[in-house]
This record gives structure tokens, sequence and C-alpha cells, in this order.
């Protein structure tokens, strides 16, 4: 089955996710996947879809983009590959957590690090807020960390980057965080 | 996707509250060394003890690295040496305790427990050999723990085990003399004493255990006080049984995160797992005491009248936090109120606050006992025996483990300090109760099973 992926991206307001479902529905394709975000006033989406064979991409995006402009909002379309271009290695799941004072290239800091081990982020929330208050500059990633990662080089790679960057970081097995919150 | 409040509550008490495994302990069987031979017995105990416990500290301190969270101490249980080198005599024992100290060297533990005996109801070859070794075995080795049981509510006490224990307390206290009589800080004498204890000086593993489990003790002294403290800060109008819900709260994320590391060690042993402890232990670290606890819930100090029912409180809480999160929950469960290896504790008695009376009552509704009290070096062992008594009348009648920790410092005397060194701290010494009780413990014999019906 063929699918695609269309991502919207603007100024936040009722009817976003509305006005792309019915494209895709009145162009005959079945949303499998859908995500939202908001980030102060900005919304993002993504969709994933099945859809027909004789659909062209072309005509899809234009009847989306006819609906989307007038809204002040990007869409993007592409086709679905079937193979993944990188396959995840088997990993672990873990949580880092950073408090600390707002300053230029805190997320390209430990981002950069996470890549060089190979580390993939599942999932990132981050609110730089300004000032010296610690919870209000915080960056929480989820993360999978490849098995064969060394734990202690990782960690001491990431202190250090902590105290180059002027926070601190820390890392928790994610199994911490559920057997503790979840019943 | 984990909320932003669970992951930094969680990192709160990572971070700043001290949680912490206090302890992952390994039990191994050494009923399949068992041998007429003492040198034969003590050769297949010397290598089943390092080829199984190879790994132990090795796997914990990964483990501890890949979760973020210290197993701050790795230890060692053995079946009960009595029942396991019954055929040896004292002067074997005592070479059996030697390899055993060798053996916990050997393979990087602290403490091996184990070198101990159940006499509640009377004695055999095995049981006589290994007391009468107990003195001299805790002051040539370093890592082993004994411990003996000489009541429960099935048995009755044993007075004439309650009365050796006295006497062997105070040869303990006099082969350690130069160094405080820190032998007895390695002594437990206990009522209903449970299998699966993962703490020492208690840890032993029972007769209807098997061959090797991972037994795990939690800690949370700190965390459960800075959860009282944040709750009374953010709300000052709650009562004792709101508080009683937030430390059942507290209990039960502690349990969880110990259950969760113990059954990854086991894995990794490829061992079964055993049971959590649920007590709160302390250490002499600020921040890490059981004593503070009491001072959050609104006491001057542990030991003032309304300490008791403090304590009750606690305990009961911790337990049902603790239960909600492990089906799998034994050893003592409670809160443990050890004085010299509590700073909190300890200060409480040098003030004043803390009798050796007080600490007796208390012991009625905690788990442990009359833990770690230093008393005075003339102490008699008739004296000793009373005290201990006592105690384990208290744990047979209300169906509960008790234990007395006794340390008679040679030449001391009330209000001197002593100091045992590490995790054993330090502490003021008690002023003991006065003479009066030899006759009483003369008499000897078994004081009967209490019934169980009839309770009040």
């Amino acid at each position: 089955m063929r699918k695609i992926i269309v991502s919207v991206l603007g100024h936040d307001r009722p009817g976003i996710i509305a006005t792309v479902a019915d494209v895709l529905f009145r162009s005959g394709c079945n949303i499998e996947d859908v995500s939202q975000t908001l980030l102060q006033t900005e919304f993002a989406g993504i969709f994933i879809a099945s859809c027909p064979e004789s659909l062209e991409q072309d005509e899809l995006l234009d009847r989306l983009r006819a609906k989307l402009d007038p809204m002040g909002l990007s869409a993007l379309l592409r086709e679905m590959e079937e193979t993944g271009i990188w396959e995840p290695p088997p990993v672990e799941p873990f949580v880092i957590t950073t408090l600390g004072p707002d300053r230029l290239g805190l997320v390209a800091g430990v981002t950069e690090l996470l890549a060089r081990f190979g580390v993939n982020i599942s999932n990132l929330k981050a609110v730089f807020r300004g000032g010296d208050d610690p919870n209000a500059n915080t960056m929480i990633y989820e993360v999978d960390i490849p098995i064969t990662v060394d734990q202690r080089l990782f960690r001491e790679a990431l202190r250090e980057r902590g105290t180059e960057l002027g926070i601190d970081i820390s890392l928790q097995h994610r199994e911490i965080f559920e057997a503790i919150h979840r019943v | 996707m984990l909320t932003y409040r669970e992951v930094l509550s969680t990192l709160e008490m990572l971070k700043n509250e001290h949680l912490d495994v206090r302890t992952v302990t390994l039990g191994i069987s050494l009923f399949d060394c068992a041998s007429r031979e003492p040198v034969e017995f003590i050769d297949a105990m010397s290598a089943k003890i390092e080829s199984c416990a190879r790994n132990l500290v090795k796997v914990c301190d990964e483990v501890a690295v890949r979760y973020g969270i210290p197993i701050v101490n790795k230890r060692i249980a053995v079946s009960p040496i009595a029942v396991a080198a019954c055929p040896c005599g004292p002067d074997r024992m005592v070479e059996v305790a030697r390899a055993m100290d060798r053996a916990a060297q050997n393979v990087g533990v602290d403490f091996i427990g184990g070198f101990s005996a159940l006499i509640e109801k009377g004695f055999t070859r095995g049981d006589y050999a290994l007391v009468e070794a107990i003195p001299e075995a805790l002051a040539v080795t370093e890592h082993v723990c004994s411990s003996v049981n000489v009541a429960s509510t099935r048995a009755g006490i044993n007075m004439d085990a309650v009365y050796l224990m006295g006497k062997t307390i105070k040869k303990a206290a006099a082969l350690t003399g130069e160094r405080d009589g820190v032998g007895c800080a390695k002594l437990c004498v206990f009522a209903n004493i449970p299998q699966d204890v993962p703490f020492m000086a208690g840890a032993y593993l029972g007769v209807g255990e098997p061959d090797l489990v991972i037994n795990v003790g939690v800690s949370g002294p700190g965390v459960v006080k800075k959860a009282i403290d944040r709750a009374r800060e953010a709300n000052p109008g709650l009562d004792l049984g709101q508080l009683s819900e937030i430390i059942k709260r507290t209990a039960f994320k502690v349990t969880k995160v110990g259950e969760l590391i113990g059954r990854r060690v086991a894995s990794e042993l490829d061992v079964p797992f055993g049971v959590v402890d649920l007590s709160l232990a302390p250490t002499p670290n600020v921040g890490d005491s059981v004593g503070e606890i009491f001072q959050s819930l609104g006491l001057g100090s542990i030991g003032v009248p309304g300490s008791t029912a403090a304590l009750a409180l606690l305990n009961d809480a911790v337990k049902k936090g603790g239960a909600f999160a492990s089906s799998y929950v034994g050893g003592l469960s409670g809160a443990f109120i050890p004085v010299s290896e509590d700073l909190n504790i300890a200060r409480a008695a040098e003030r004043g606050f803390l009798s050796i009376e007080k600490l007796e009552a208390m012991t009625s509704v905690c788990s442990v006992g009359l833990d770690m009290i230093a008393l005075a070096g003339d102490t008699s062992a008739e004296t000793l025996a009373a005290i201990i008594a006592d105690e384990m009348a208290i744990g047979v009648i209300n169906r509960k483990t008790t234990a007395a920790r006794l340390i008679p410092v040679p030449g001391k005397r009330a209000g001197d300090k002593a100091s045992f060194g590490g995790l054993l701290g330090g502490a003021t010494i008690m002023a003991a109760p006065g003479a009066g009780s030899s006759e009483f413990v003369r008499l000897g014999g078994r004081i009967p099973a209490p019934t169980q019906s009839l309770t009040n």
C-alpha cells in the first residue's frame, strides 16, 4: 500500500486538523497516524495516510494548499519510503533532564553529544524562559541508547558537557520513572 | 510519553533525597556442602560462595550505573552455620568463620551473614559449638555477622539460650575491647527471625529458601522526611491521616524502585528474586535519618511522649505503601531505630530524650528492636540477658520480629562516648537499668509459647 506523509505548520487556530482531514478524506486517503504539537502560538502537525495508487502527489498537494494557504499555513507532502534508511539498533530507553540558566547553544551542545554516541531522541520537551530559575529552563529528552554504548563513558561525557554548558544534566533509566509513577 | 511533573518529581527524589537501594543480598544455601569432615565442609563452602557470588558486586555496580541509582551495600547471607556445619566443634566453627570472611573479601562484599543458630526450643551439638565460637569468630573476622534466634511465638522463649547470649555478648565485647566492643555490633539476638532478611547483622538464608536467591533492602528515610516536609510546607493544615497517606505514597515509590533494581540484578545473575524488605534503614549521615522523621511529624525529638504513636503511624504507612508496590515483601519490613547508626537518634539519646525503656516501648510497634545500644562495660551478663528477655517477650506475644543488638562497651560508663566506625556509627553510652534480674534469669528453662486466642 502506498503511503504519504503530510506536515502542516503555522499559527494555531481552530479547524486545522479538520481541514487537512477533510481534504485527505475527499481524496480517498486513510489516516493511519497523526500527531500535533503546539509551541507558544505555533501549530505543527504530521499525518501518515495510505492513499489510492491513482492519486497524483501534486494534485493532492494542490488541494491541501488551496485550503491551507488562506489560513496562513504551510504544507509539505512526500511519499513514505517502504524500507527505512536508518535501522535502529537494540536500545534501552532513558530520560535525560537538564536544569540550568538559559544561554545560546544548549540544545546544540547536548544533541551533538547524543548524535556522536548514536543516541536517538524519541521525544523532546524543552522550555527556556530565561533568568536563573533552573525550573524555568529545562530540557527533557526521552532517548534510546544503543545497548552497545558504554554507560560510564556516556555518563561522564554528559557530565562534562553539562559543566561546559553551565547546566545540570542527569541521565536516568526510563523504567525508574514508570515504576514510580505508573500503577 | 512522560509528563513534565513526573520527570521533575522523580529527579528530586533521586538527586536530593538520598533515594538508593540500601542492600542487595545474595542468599547462598550451604546444605549441599555439609560433611562430617569440617575441612571438607570449609572447602566446599568457600568454593560455592566464591563461585556463586563471583559477579555479584560487578553486576550490582553495572545495574546501579545503568539506572543511576546507587546500590550502597552488596552482601551475602548463607544457611545457618550451626545447621550446615553441625558436626564442627567450637574451634572448627571459628575456622568456618575465618573461611567465610576470606570468601567475602575475595568477592568484594562488605558483610556476610549466617554465622547463625536457631535455638528457640533447644540446642544441637552444632548450636552449642557455634554460640561458643561467636566471640572469637567476631573478633578475628571483619565481615562476618552472626544472629541467634532464641524465641518464637510458637516455641516461647528459651531462657537458657537467652542467658547464654548474655554471657556470649559479654565475651564478644571483651575480645574486641580495644575497638569499643565492636564484635557485639555484628551480633543480633532474635525472636521470630525472618528467613529472608537482607539487612545485617540479622541476614541469613532460612532452611525453606532456594539454593540461591536475591533479596533487596530498600532505603528511604531521607525521601520520606522530605516528602513530609514538602507537603507540610505546601499545606500546613495537613493532619496525621493525610501525612500517613503521603508516607504511604512515598513508600510505594521507594519499593517499586527497589524491586526494579533487585529483579534486574537477579535476572543478570540468573538467580531467582526473593523479596523486597521495606525497612527504612538510616545511616549516620544528615538527611538519611529515621529520627529526623519524628521532627518532621512535629515532635521535638525522637523519644519525647508521642514517639511511639508517631513510629506506629510511620511503620504502618511504610508497610501499606510497600505492600501495594510489591507482591513479594519480606524480611523485617518496618522502621529501624538503631541508636548509633542514626545521627539524630544518637543525639536524642545523648541529650536524654531517649532511654532504653522508651526504646523498648517503641520496639513494640516497629520492626526490629533494641538496636545498636551502647551500655556500660560493667553491665552484667544477667542484666543483658534480662534486657534481651524483655525484648523477646514483646516479639513473642505480639507475633512479630524483635531483636537485641547490645554493646556493653568495655571500660566505659554511662555518658561516655563509644565509636564503632563506618555505617555502625557511634553513640553515647546509655544508663542500663539497675541490677536485680539475676535470680530470674538464672531460673532458666523455656517460657511457654503464648495462647493464640484470647488476644488482649
